[in-house]
């Protein structure tokens, strides 16, 4: 009977913690519940899963909302999605607290926000890489939720550009005419990042020889390592990675070799300064900043948001002192022309492994 | 499709450098299971070498202090499994899924709260490469084998140093004897528990071993997770390898050459047809699955490998 | 408590007694159902944790509790949670049964997702009377045909099943990248997303909780599968002779084998069976959450279910309960983050102590009452 009291008690447990009314009184963090319309407005995200320390899209919208919560008046918190199945229940737990802002990361978030956005209509939302889809995979666009969309292809096209002129002018350890990029998987945000890089790579420099490689991975620096060999051994000596924690082990390779890579999303010149001559930047965490200050400005606007060279949404990081000054010209150029219209980077990979 | 492709010595090469891991991982699961216990936690053990290695390097700035706090790190966490398996008997296999849940979440976490914002150091002391300049000309063999790291080379000696202390020393045989017999083993005055211990600390050193490579060799950083399920393959690599170091080392190469297969081929066509890159990571797992339908078949464990034991004095 | 009845020694003529439901929950019970100082032990230890964090353990442990059952909602997402580990928990259990480890229901879960997913939407006009029967059938078979080939090189070769349940998951997640990003399988208008095309209104299970009770609850019919499979499990292992036979092996192949059975031929219907059960709970999550096969929906399903399954002690009940618990861990823990501000991975932390301890106290018990819960990776020989 022993057992029997410890299962009532287990039991009675559960039961009694059902009757808790309120919320914790936890230290440090928003709790308070209620509030719509507090002075200091709540903001919520949700990750994509693959943690808040991805060195990809969940990291840079965490930088932004860390960003937010020092430089602005409004209080934050984060939910992990540890699977996909999270992602409503995680937003909507934010909804039903009556937060003034959920923000969703990730283009797979996208009829989990237009579920969600539907259900609520007073409690502003934000979503990533997409826009609300329906259960049939339409898109919709709903006057609650704002899009944030990229041109990643852009802020390829630039370093590309960089890598180019590099490479056509044989410049430092850049002597054999190749450049090469390594994605994580052949999705669309990894694949129009390749495409612009290509597209630049084949107007400023025909003659380079351009190689492309996934690693399958988004976490495994090892298969990075090794597909990044793989190209070197080809004659690669501008690596441009698209692969989050993988693409790390990209680096390292180039870094072994003594050649030189290109970093992505964040501006990583320093993961291994010397070897990383800029970096592809899109600038998520400035997107979810300013989502975040349009909620204390009442300025939040719905539906496509495009985050590109013409606001500073995209563009290239930090140059390594190796960059030399027609490089750097010819990318700012670029971008100058892409902000006018001039250049529109494609968004199709030409170049396939 | 082109026979450089498929056995190039860049091939090789890489077939080292990925199989490494995983053999470390595997010589720490023959000798944990040829005691007669189950360590499922070697991922574990990896994971926080990799992580603690890191750490440790960083902060002393030295590499060498890095892999001794790497294999600590391992065998703390392998303690903990050994006294629950030995001392408590409990069930091995949720002990071990628990300590790899914690080595995941202990390592996510701390490296978020020490490197969240910065990202491991770009000039972290690393493993060095073992540069053999007198097979420079030598072709193959020279690109093969010329610069693997030192901790490949580790492995290498390991697997020699086990396979012969496990199957030519008395050491050895009492090891065996207490994963095979362990009442026999009791009566003759082996003291069980102590060997078992021994043993599961010691995969706890191989695997860290292995992890430390992952992170102070390969990547010369740590990222959340890098380990990647190496643990868990090389524990099918043991079983793949019939509970031998050798054998061991043999699957790890099978499975090693399936991955650096899966970004030779990159690009390779069949006739007219490219093989599509995501399929080229299926070519491990199938090629292993072949490997051992087609060679191995059935392999047979120790006796007693998973069974909790209860020394004399015991209900 | 004397349920204990120690079968007689197998052999040709002796019967091993059928325990009712109700025994086999006590016997459960009376293991990890857990004097409440092994998992208070837990909490501290987690509680440790959280303090060297600089967080408040209580309020910590206030919000897990309060996030997983808090509200009616909380309530319906814990056991929206709790459904494919029950599903999977039962796919690993009833091969240990027999003394197989399937440490493969995750990609067994996988393929059955694909299956149903694929025929939910390749028939989509067809009126659900037909379409859900039809889904479920393709999920079912999709996975047990995934389970089936572990059962078959097992019993045909001899290869453990160890391996080729890990090289199986991982081969599945790959191919499962070609087919819906821009494959075989990829919704035509999707966008960039990898997934399938939408299945048919027919195939989706309704939720079963209107609005009224609770609102936007995503409880759904996938509930009442999963009881049903909990059912059959019970019953086809105790109440069918193919049942006894299967349990019968995993006592022992060489008495098995002297009472007339074919450890070899149960191996591959055994897997199959497991699979299916995985493979259900892939349908399930996809007629049920997603509505199509999104690319790496499941991360984990399979690989908690070894430890739901093994918490359980292999029993349905304890596999229900074990499930409830993980899901409870899954839906709390995320409140634990958003709302007291505790990193997710304290809660893995957590969790795994909770695991850890659980695991070392029952056994410790139980030692010398195990029944039917084989050890894994050890060779039918």
């Amino acid at each position: 009977m022993k057992r029997f009291l410890a299962f009532s008690v287990l039991a009675a447990t559960i039961v009694a913690s059902c009757a808790t009314t309120g919320t914790p009184g936890a230290s440090g963090t928003p709790a308070a519940s209620g509030s719509a319309t507090g002075a200091h407005p709540r903001i919520g995200l949700v990750t994509d899963v693959g943690g808040l320390n991805d060195k990809s899209f969940n990291s840079l919208a965490d930088k932004g909302r860390k960003d937010a919560e020092s430089q602005l008046i409004v209080t934050t918190s984060v939910t992990e999605s540890k699977q996909q199945a999270d992602y409503v229940p995680n937003l909507t737990k934010y909804a039903q607290d009556k937060y003034d802002l959920v923000i969703g990361v990730g283009f797979l978030m996208q009829n989990a926000i237009w579920k969600v956005a539907k259900q609520f209509p007073n409690v502003k939302f934000a979503i990533i890489d997409g826009a609300p889809q329906d259960d049939g995979g339409k898109t919709e666009n709903l006057p609650n939720v704002a899009n944030l969309f990229f041109k990643e292809q852009e802020a390829g096209y630039v370093v590309g550009v960089i890598a180019a002129t590099m490479a056509k002018n044989k410049v430092g350890a850049a002597t054999h005419n190749t450049v090469c990029s390594m994605g994580g998987i052949p999705i669309p945000p990894v694949d129009r990042y390749i495409a612009g890089y290509q597209d630049a790579v084949k107007t400023v420099s025909p003659t380079t020889k351009i190689l492309n490689g996934y690693s399958n991975d988004f976490v495994d620096q090892q298969k990075g390592l090794e597909v990044g060999k793989s190209h070197i051994a080809q004659g690669c000596d501008i690596l441009f990675q698209v692969a989050g924690g993988s693409g790390l082990g990209y680096i390292q390779a180039a870094k072994a070799a003594g050649v030189y890579a290109i970093g992505v999303d964040a501006d990583q010149s320093s993961v291994a300064p010397g070897t990383v001559i800029t970096s592809a930047l899109k600038k998520v965490d400035v997107a979810v900043f300013q989502t975040i200050r349009s909620i204390r400005l009442d300025t939040f606007k719905a539906g496509d948001n495009s985050f590109n060279a013409a606001n500073d949404g995209v563009g290239f990081g930090t140059l390594d002192k190796v960059v030399p000054a027609d490089a750097k010209a010819a990318a700012t150029q670029a971008l100058a022309d892409i902000k006018s219209g001039k250049i529109t980077p494609k968004d199709t990979v030409q170049v396939k492994p | 499709m082109t026979l450089e492709m498929l056995i190039g010595a860049s091939v090789f090469a890489a077939t080292l450098r990925l199989a490494a891991p995983i053999a470390l991982a595997a010589l720490g699961g023959v000798t944990t299971e040829r005691s007669g216990v189950t360590n499922i936690a070697l991922e574990g053990s990896m994971l926080v070498g990799c992580f603690f290695g890191v750490v440790a390097a960083d902060r002393a700035h030295n590499v060498w202090i890095g892999l001794a706090i790497a294999i600590l790190a391992g065998v703390l966490l392998a303690g903990l499994h050994a006294y629950a398996a030995i001392a408590l008997r409990a069930d091995q296999i949720v002990s071990g899924m628990a300590l790899n849940i914690l080595a995941l979440g202990l390592t996510t976490y701390l490296d978020y709260q020490m490197y969240g914002t910065t990202g491991t150091p770009a000039d972290l002391p690393v493993l060095p490469d073992v540069q053999l300049g007198f097979l420079k000309g030598v072709p193959y063999v020279g690109d093969a084998i010329g610069s693997q790291n030192l901790m490949v080379w580790t492995m290498g000696v390991l697997v020699v140093l086990l396979q012969l202390s496990l199957f030519r020393t008395v050491a050895g045989l009492r090891l065996r004897a207490v994963g095979e017999h362990p009442r026999a083993a009791e009566t003759v005055g082996i003291d069980v528990r102590r060997i078992r211990y021994a043993a599961v600390l010691a995969s706890g050193a191989l695997a860290a071993l292995g992890g430390a490579y992952l992170s102070l060799g390969v990547a010369h950083s740590f990222t959340d997770g890098m380990t990647g399920g190496r643990g868990f393959i090389g524990l099918a690599a043991m079983i793949f390898g019939r509970w031998t170091p050798v054998g061991a080392l043999a699957a790890s190469l099978i499975f090693g050459y399936g991955n650096a297969l899966s970004t030779s081929l990159q690009g390779a066509s069949i006739g007219d047809v490219k093989v599509p890159v995501q399929l080229l990571g299926t070519l491990p797992y199938i090629l292993t699955i072949l490997a051992v339908a087609g060679f191995v078949g059935r392999s047979r464990p120790p006796a007693a490998d998973g069974l909790p034991y209860e020394t004399e004095g015991h209900a | 408590m004397t349920q204990q009845q120690q079968p007689a020694t197998t052999g040709p003529g002796t019967t091993i007694p059928a325990p009712s439901v109700r025994q086999l929950t006590f016997q459960w019970a009376g293991g990890p159902a857990i004097p409440v100082l092994s998992v208070v032990i837990a909490l501290l230890l987690g509680a440790v944790f959280v303090l060297l964090s600089g967080n408040d353990p209580v309020a910590a442990y206030a919000a897990l509790v309060q996030g997983a059952f808090g509200t009616p909602y909380d309530l319906t997402e814990t056991l929206v949670a709790a459904i494919p580990l029950v599903l999977t928990g039962l796919a690993v259990a009833i091969a240990f049964r027999t003394g197989l480890f399937n440490i493969g229901a995750q990609g067994q879960l996988l393929v059955g997702a694909l299956a149903a997913g694929w025929a939910g939407a390749q028939f989509a006009s067809w009126p659900g009377i037909v379409l859900m029967p039809t889904v479920i059938v393709f999920g079912v078979a999709g996975g047990a045909f995934y389970g089936g080939i572990v059962g078959f090189l097992k019993a045909v070769r001899g290869v453990n099943e160890v391996i080729t349940t890990i090289m199986l998951n991982y081969t599945i997640v790959f191919v499962m990248h070609w087919l819906l990003q821009a494959g075989p399988m990829s919704a035509p208008n999707a966008l960039g997303t990898p997934a399938s095309t939408p299945i048919g209104a027919g195939a989706r299970l309704p939720v079963i909780i209107p609005n009224e009770l609770v609102l936007f609850s995503r409880l759904h019919a996938g509930i009442i599968l999963a009881a049903l499979a909990v059912v059959v499990f019970w019953f086809v292992l105790w109440r069918t002779p193919l049942g006894y036979r299967l349990r019968a092996v995993g006592l022992g192949a060489h008495a098995a084998a002297q009472a007339g059975i074919d450890p070899a031929r149960h191996m591959v219907l055994v897997m199959a069976i497991a699979g299916g059960f995985a493979g259900l709970g892939g349908m399930i999550e996809v007629s049920g959450i997603f509505g199509r096969v999104y690319d790496g929906f499941s991360s984990s399903y399979g690989f908690d279910a070894i430890a739901v399954a093994l918490l359980g002690k292999n029993s349905p009940l304890g596999i229900v309960f074990a499930a409830l618990l993980f899901g409870a861990f899954v839906h709390g823990g995320a409140y634990m983050q958003s709302h007291a501000g505790i990193s997710s991975n304290l809660v893995a932390i957590i969790q795994a102590f909770v695991l850890f301890v659980i695991a070392a106290e029952a056994l410790v018990r139980s030692l010398t009452r195990r029944r039917g819960a084989r050890k894994p990776v050890e060779a039918i020989a």
